[in-house]
């Protein structure tokens, strides 16, 4: 019996491997595999053997059934390769695309900046944009009449005045977010510091022209722990570098004023050319990115931290600026960016 | 601000071999910022020289000249081992300091001026400046007038101390036994006073002004001298007039009448009154000089509450934990002595003297570690980032889901938009007349003046701005509205709204269908008619009893439009993935064609069918024609394979519940 099927398989490959058309295979599997084929043929003696022999040969004749298969899907397979060859196809036909959809040059500005600060503990927050004059200005140092206001063109909402908290602003910058991040951690259940918050949104400034958009975004950085220094601000800001620009760029800090921060930096990166070794396009080596500083007391103390335990730092950047920074995009007139014209949105 | 100087000129207060592009590049470092260098090619006298632009922020207003750039310079050259030295400037006069003159009577309101002091020169000569004057001052960018103007404006420039020239004998009417006459006080609201530049303005009240004897305004002090005392070819006897006028005061001038001028600038920031002496002195000097004028012998001079030293205590631990490096005491006096500041050591200890022109910008320990830092160079700092504890994130932020979204859509072929929260007031929301939405005070102009409570006039402006467009394309939003709350900050809700042209029905209804899907947000879709839609084009998004958003036709336009108020479907969202073990018998699939009559929804009639029978897993709609829909339904049953006997009574049961409900029969 045993000898009987493995005879059975044998000759079927074989003659299955010498079959030359898709029909012959066909009639093959009807001759092997068919209801009233060999392998069922054979199938159909085993009650009359002994039981402890059952097992055994249906064993055999299954792996026979299998091997007949895989023999006569390989032969099917090698015929139709042999007549393919001769058949014409042309690939170079163009495809069917899905509609291809895009983000906002914006949105992936922002998801990129908050990823990288992600992996060094940051975390986003989104804080007003429309907003109380003592969160945008009064709370970070600037009184009522002071010249650094200038700065800001700020547009105002026609509504009363709280008491308390002044007139009701369009934020002119993120750094609207510092005392409210501040006060977020101070306010029980939180237990105070420390801060590591990247705050995005959306800012507002009176001005539209080639270069100034009255809307755009921010990101402001805030970390207030015990002991920040200033070589904590330029590693913060070299990690962001490297991470967003590449890993040869470098920043540097240079001397500003800013009402909120003492001391006050203006950051600039190494040029992307250069290297800062100076050359046509950046002229000294190097390009404004924008600024940053060490926590003023005075702010610290708005947000209810003691400023004798902690010191911190911060910066605010353009997401637009920053972008285009990175993607050396030039664009002639900035308030492109905010076209909802398709041929510019299919670009990015 | 900005300031200009020339090369020639600073080299006067400072000794250096140094090149200007060095010196440019190592103040940009240290100190100001120098924003350019540019040649300059000068008549005889100057020879070559340069000329830097350089950025003066607003609190060190003691480095807006000549004379405090150079001290910067001295400053910060060393530190990159370039050889430099401060050349103090050098008075030749010796006039005495005098509370009363016999040639000037003046009462003073020192709440608007700290510092009053005034010289009468005689006999001056009227005449063109010498050459290099004139070549300074047409290289900063002022024009030569005369010698008397010119040396007001090389004093401003030099030392950044603004000064004023009356003619002296249009003052008031002269008393040989009393003098001139001056009352230095606050204005009153509508007085007039007419500028040398010609122009009449209305004073707003409490303006710094000067009145003659003869009771006329003469001057609006530091911001412009008055027309009726200017000096001209006629004058023989000039009043040089240096003051401290309070900043406040002359900022609320200045912004009121929109007159900037480059002394208002300089006043508003507030000026070190003992720059005074030093200016006076030094235009005593050059008008003797100059205009070969004979000064009175004494200098009127009111000057009440002098400055008195500050002191700022610190110590060498906090400057150096700020600074993140260890410096010693001897560094720390080191850097600060060259800008003036006089440091006494006890221990770690330090006291600091402040000098009188950085009394307005430093006042507390932070702002001597800037001092310290900055002449030790920034660059010079290590960087790295903090160690410590990284803070717990906020809690429960919207951004994956948002950004979820945002991917979704784009998958399928959406294309980003970001439009203005600032619209026309029709665009605010689409009923084209909200009653309540917040105004802007001062707009750029009317078109952007209201903050928006809605999406859909923005991406419907979009769509429009895209009507050349022939084939489908999906604009989409996620941005916040501003919805108004009585005597407080609006409330912003985070909305996503997307906009569909050249679209049919299916293809927008089911882009929203399949985002609900992948966000698994439990919502229910049904019609209601809504302002601004289509009659019966409206489908409104709940969940319970809660309108999250709407999708439908807008009326007016024609494209299709979605909104959705996202906190709220993060709330009915899910992104946790849950697992069904797979089904262990399999469906029966049939296609079911169903005749429906006109008014009917077939959505409602999908939903009758799910709820016939529990063994109904699946409807959908497979083919429509005319009035035939046919549908796709599935039947399972988990515990064993159905039989064409079971099918058939669901079947029926369907059927049955269809035709009394919509009337709905099966297609023969």
């Amino acid at each position: 019996m045993e000898e009987q099927i493995q005879n059975l398989r044998n000759q079927a490959i074989a003659r299955i491997m010498a079959l030359a058309s898709t029909e012959e295979v066909e009639e093959a599997k009807l001759e092997y595999l068919g209801r009233s084929g060999k392998i069922n043929e054979v199938t159909r003696q085993i009650p009359s053997l002994e039981p402890e022999r059952r097992s055994v040969v249906g064993q055999l004749i299954n792996d026979a059934r299998e091997a007949i298969e895989q023999a006569l899907i390989a032969q099917i397979t090698e015929i139709k390769n042999k007549t393919d060859k001769n058949k014409w196809f042309d690939p170079t036909i163009p495809g069917n695309k899905p509609q291809i959809g895009h983000l906002h040059l914006v949105t992936q500005a922002i998801e990129e900046i908050s990823s990288i600060f992600r992996e060094i503990g940051f975390s986003r927050a989104r804080y007003p944009e429309v907003e109380w004059d003592w969160y945008a200005f009064e709370s970070l140092n600037m009184p009522h009449d002071h010249p650094a206001r200038d700065e800001w063109e700020t547009f105002f909402l026609d509504t009363p005045e709280n008491p308390k908290l002044g007139k009701m602003v369009l934020t002119p910058h993120t750094s609207n977010g510092q005392v409210r991040e501040m006060e977020r951690v101070t306010n029980p259940p939180a237990g105070g510091p420390p801060i590591r918050m990247i705050n995005i949104a959306k800012c507002y400034r009176r001005q539209s022209d080639v270069s100034h958009v009255p809307m755009f975004h921010q990101f402001e950085g805030l970390v207030v722990d015990r002991g920040i220094s200033i070589v904590h601000l330029k590693g913060t800001l070299d990690y962001f570098a490297r991470r967003f620009f590449g890993s040869e760029r470098k920043t540097r800090l240079r001397p500003y004023h800013f009402q909120f921060t003492e001391p006050s930096f203006e950051v600039d990166i190494s040029c992307g050319v250069c290297l800062g070794r100076g050359c046509k396009l950046c002229k000294s080596g190097w390009l404004e990115l924008g600024g940053a500083g060490m926590v003023h007391p005075n702010v610290l103390k708005a947000g209810n931290i003691d400023s004798t335990k902690y010191s911190g730092f911060a910066f605010g950047w353009g997401v637009e600026r920053t972008h285009m920074m990175k993607s050396g995009l030039k664009m002639e007139d900035i308030r492109t960016l905010y076209s909802s014209d398709l041929r510019y949105l299919r670009q990015f | 601000m900005d300031i200009l100087i020339p090369d020639s000129w600073l080299k006067d207060y400072l000794k250096t071999t140094a090149k200007p592009e060095k010196i440019a590049e190592c103040l940009s470092l240290c100190g100001p910022s120098v924003e350019k260098v540019t040649p300059l090619r000068q008549g005889s006298v100057g020879g070559k020289d340069a000329l830097y632009s350089i950025e003066v922020t607003t609190n060190r207003v003691d480095s807006a000249g000549v004379y405090g750039i150079a001290r910067e310079a001295a400053a910060i050259l060393p530190r990159f081992k370039v050889k430099a030295e401060f050349l103090p400037i050098k008075i030749k006069n010796i006039q005495r300091l005098a509370q009363r003159v016999e040639w000037l009577d003046v009462q003073v309101d020192h709440n608007l001026c700290l510092r009053f002091s005034a010289v009468l020169i005689r006999d001056v000569k009227l005449a063109p400046s010498p050459k290099l004057i004139q070549e300074r001052l047409t290289a900063v960018g002022v024009r030569p007038i005369n010698n008397v103007v010119d040396i007001s404006n090389y004093l401003m420039h030099e030392l950044g101390q603004p000064v004023h020239t009356f003619d002296y004998d249009k003052i008031g009417i002269y008393d040989k036994i009393l003098g001139a006459k001056m009352i230095l006080r606050s204005s009153k609201k509508g007085e007039k006073v007419t500028t040398l530049d010609g122009k009449s303005h209305d004073l707003p009240g409490g303006d710094i002004v000067i009145e003659d004897s003869k009771g006329r305004l003469i001057d609006l002090c530091g911001i412009m001298g008055g027309e009726n005392s200017a000096v001209d070819e006629e004058t023989h006897n000039v009043l040089l007039f240096v003051q401290t006028y309070t900043g406040k005061n002359i900022r609320r001038t200045s912004m009121a009448l929109a007159a900037r001028s480059e002394a208002a600038s300089l006043f508003e920031k507030g000026l070190d009154p003992e720059l005074v002496e030093q200016t006076i002195r030094r235009g005593i000097d050059l008008f003797v000089e100059i205009c070969k004028g004979n000064p009175e012998k004494e200098i009127l001079d009111l000057y009440p509450s002098p400055y008195e030293p500050k002191i700022v205590k610190t110590d060498l631990n906090f400057i150096n934990e700020r600074l993140g490096i260890y410096v010693s005491t001897s560094q720390v006096e080191s850097y600060l002595a060259p800008l003036g500041f006089v440091t006494s050591v006890q221990g770690d200890a330090l006291n600091i003297t402040v000098p009188s022109w950085r009394a307005q910008d430093v006042d507390i320990p932070e702002d001597i570690v800037e001092e310290v830092a900055r002449i030790y160079g920034y660059h010079n700092l290590p960087s790295r980032v903090m160690e410590g504890q990284i803070p717990d994130p906020l809690p429960d932020t919207p951004f994956s889901f948002e950004k979820k979204i945002k991917e979704a859509l784009q998958s399928w072929g959406g294309i980003e938009v970001y439009t203005f929260s600032m619209v026309a007031k029709d665009k605010a929301d689409l009923t084209g007349s909200a009653s309540w939405v917040l105004k802007l005070k001062n707009p750029l102009g009317a078109d952007s003046e209201y903050m928006r409570l809605s999406l859909a006039p923005s991406l419907v402006d979009a769509a429009l701005q895209n009507r050349g467009e022939s084939a489908p394309f999906h604009l989409f939003e996620l941005a916040n509205v501003y919805l108004p709350v009585r005597a407080n900050l609006p409330e912003e809700r985070m909305i996503a709204a997307g906009i569909f042209a050249n679209t049919e029905f299916a293809q927008a209804k089911g882009t929203l269908e399949a985002l609900f899907e992948i966000l698994k947000s439990k919502v229910i879709l049904t019609t209601q008619d809504g302002k601004g839609f289509a009659p019966h084009h409206r489908i409104a998004i709940r969940a319970g009893r809660e309108e999250l958003g709407q999708f439908g036709k807008l009326q007016l336009s024609g494209h299709w439009y979605w909104e959705i108020d996202i906190e709220a479907l993060r709330k009915v969202s899910s992104i946790t993935h849950s697992f069904k073990p797979l089904p262990k018998y399999p469906p029966q699939v049939e296609d079911l064609s169903l005749v429906i009559l006109p008014r009917v929804h077939l959505g409602e009639v999908i939903e009758a069918i799910y709820k016939s029978d529990s063994q109904v897993m699946s409807v959908e709609l497979k083919d429509s024609y005319e009035n035939t829909r046919t549908l796709r339904v599935s039947y399972q049953n988990p515990d064993k394979t159905l039989t064409d006997r079971e099918v058939e009574v669901i079947r029926n049961k369907v059927l049955k519940i269809l035709e009394k409900k919509f009337g709905v029969k099966l297609k023969t």
